[in-house]
């Protein structure tokens, strides 16, 4: 029975992060924390923070975590499948509508507005990533630079990444 | 091909980290330039929809580019891909090491990786706004989504759903006229 119910809140969960990241957190911690005694408190700063620190979407990583932890690998794996569940759906009716009607013009103008609308959301996690982020010397460093080099040499950001992985680890 | 598509995909989830928009650049560069999969403008449009559809953008990303060049193959092998390198390392914490986020190493490591992240946030907004039809009439839009949403904390849903309506209606309007 836990299973079906994991499954089914993080389908919720899923189904009610627009716009990314860390939006989705608070929804997380009241499904998880407040409304079903799945984690504790602390725990779900712990799940924060190496969602944070692992590769891959946060609320995928949050998912695996707290299924992993409640129901072992089966868990894992039904919390992550439902919480992609909604977009396996809806965005595949997106796409194929939008293959089916990217010719027509009404269709065209929703997207040139969603261009628009997509460039402010981006905008929008810079502007919330900024304040939290770049918050001491040493990030204000690694920021200037990353940004002059990927700016003027358009470097790969793997390369970018895995070079900032090293700098910290020697100099953080 | 199908081997191929995993492999971007597979590389693109591993190195997604704080959110997909720092690998907007990565995965445009990987499935317009170096593959030819689709062409920018598809992908700009597929941006919008993934942002604008609930689930997680990367995710979203993965479904619509897969189908686009391998149907519901292509979509199961690009999600499968995208999900993968997060699903194993977190099993790999959650059962050795659930004290990750302490170790010092790592914590190093990350004090570094996070301004880089918003770093790679930053540079393509900018060439993005070239692409994505930027002109000085219609600049206070995405400006006013900037605020509401990173400032005034507003969610992004009512935003997505008036964006759509109005634009539809005014589509609508044009058509006729």
């Amino acid at each position: 029975m836990i299973y079906l119910e994991m499954w089914f809140t993080f389908m919720k969960i899923g189904l009610f992060s627009f716009g990314g990241g860390y939006a989705i957190l608070a929804m997380i911690r009241q499904e998880v924390v407040v409304k079903h005694p799945w984690l504790s408190a602390s725990q779900f700063v712990d799940i924060v923070a190496i969602s944070q620190m692992t590769p891959g979407p946060i609320a995928i990583n949050a998912a695996t975590f707290i299924g992993y932890q409640k129901a072992g690998i089966l868990g894992a794996v039904l919390c992550t499948l439902g919480v992609i569940t909604p977009s396996l759906l809806i965005m595949l009716i997106v796409t194929i509508t939008y293959l089916k009607l990217k010719n027509q013009a009404w269709f065209k103008n929703v997207f040139s507005k969603l261009r628009l609308l997509s460039l402010g959301l981006i905008a929008a996690a810079l502007i919330m990533l900024f304040g939290s982020v770049i918050a001491d010397l040493f990030s204000i460093i690694v920021f200037t630079l990353s940004l002059s080099v990927t700016w003027k040499y358009k470097l790969n950001p793997f390369y970018l990444l895995l070079v900032a992985a090293g700098v910290g680890m020697l100099l953080g | 091909m199908l081997l191929s598509l995993f492999f971007t995909f597979l590389k693109i989830g591993a190195f997604t980290i704080g959110g997909a928009y720092a690998m907007i650049p990565l995965i445009k560069q990987e499935v317009c330039k170096k593959r030819s999969w689709i062409s920018e403008d598809e992908f700009l449009d597929g941006l919008a929809a993934a942002q604008s559809c609930p689930g997680p953008i990367a995710v979203n990303l993965s479904i619509y580019i897969g189908y686009h060049i391998r149907k519901g193959k292509g979509m199961a092998v690009a999600v499968l891909g995208t999900v993968l390198p997060s699903f194993i390392s977190i099993i790999l914490i959650a059962m050795l090491f659930t004290r990750f986020a302490e170790a010092s190493l790592v914590r190093k490591a990350f004090h570094a990786l996070r301004p880089a992240v918003v770093a790679l946030i930053a540079v393509p907004l900018y060439q993005m706004s070239r692409t994505a039809g930027l002109k000085p009439g219609n600049f206070w839009f995405p400006l006013g989504i900037a605020v509401l949403v990173g400032f005034l904390n507003v969610s992004p849903v009512y935003l997505i759903v008036i964006t759509i309506v109005y634009a539809i209606w005014q589509g609508l309007r044009m058509a006729r006229k």
